[in-house]
């Protein structure tokens, strides 16, 4: 890559992630939420890792921050719909907006995101879903991107296709 | 004005985990140093600013979940991208 796209890449990256973190965070109210914030951030990433390459990209996405964030993000998900199973009955209820009234103040203030609009639990699901997603779609460029140090062994590619029964 | 808590908090972690992620490559000739984000900093608030109280519409007039974020990389970075 030439050294102008390497200068500018990291700080439009940066950018292009802010973005994507705004996007989530106005997801309940605007078009955009979780998963488009979170394919915006990970299209930051992924630009970085594509100019600079894997080892030189200054945005580092080890296997272990990955499982993490993912982790993270599904366990957020399930027990915001979870909380709603055993608060009032039905599964991903929303509990801060509470329109059946069906359960307790304390509860519906404890899971009220707040904002102007007091919208619940639905930021928070657009949080852990934008958390999955930017995972997930960068792990798809970096495990591509990894591949190269298994396709360039010839000897490991003749075992993996069985030489010895040629 | 009115400042709301959420998108401050939510945009603040975001940009912190992402910011955590930020480290510095000894093999790279190019050295990314305050200089960039400096750089980030100031278009970062002026892209706040042309989007206005983005999303809520009556609260301050910058987008606060957008600096929320630039303020959680730039931490992020200066505590776990060392």
């Amino acid at each position: 890559m030439s050294p102008i796209l390497k200068l500018f890449t990291f700080p439009i990256s940066l950018i292009i992630i802010l973005v994507g973190i705004n996007t989530i965070l106005g997801g309940h109210i605007t078009p955009g939420g979780g998963f488009q914030g979170g394919a915006m951030i990970a299209g930051g990433i992924i630009f970085c890792i594509i100019v600079y390459g894997l080892k030189e990209s200054p945005i580092k996405i080890t296997h272990n921050f990955m499982g993490a964030i993912e982790s993270a993000g599904a366990l957020g998900y399930v027990f915001l719909g979870l909380s709603g199973l055993v608060f009032s009955g039905f599964f991903m209820y929303n509990l801060g907006t509470n329109i059946y009234h069906i359960v307790p103040p304390f509860i519906q203030n404890l899971y009220n995101y707040p904002d102007a609009l007091h919208a619940g639990i639905i930021p928070y699901l657009n949080f852990v879903v934008g958390l999955k997603v930017l995972v997930g779609l960068s792990a798809v460029v970096i495990a591509f991107l990894e591949s190269d140090k298994y396709l360039g062994d010839e000897e490991q590619n003749d075992n993996l296709f069985g030489e010895d029964e040629k | 004005m009115i400042v709301y808590l959420g998108p401050l908090v939510i945009g603040f972690i975001l940009g912190f985990i992402l910011g955590t992620r930020i480290k510095p490559v000894p093999e790279s000739k190019l050295k990314f140093d305050k200089e960039v984000y400096a750089v980030v900093v100031i278009v970062g608030i002026l892209i706040a600013y042309w989007q206005q109280p983005f999303p809520y519409y009556q609260d301050i007039p910058l987008a606060s979940g957008f600096l929320a974020g630039i303020v959680g990389i730039i931490l992020g970075k200066l505590t776990f991208g060392r």
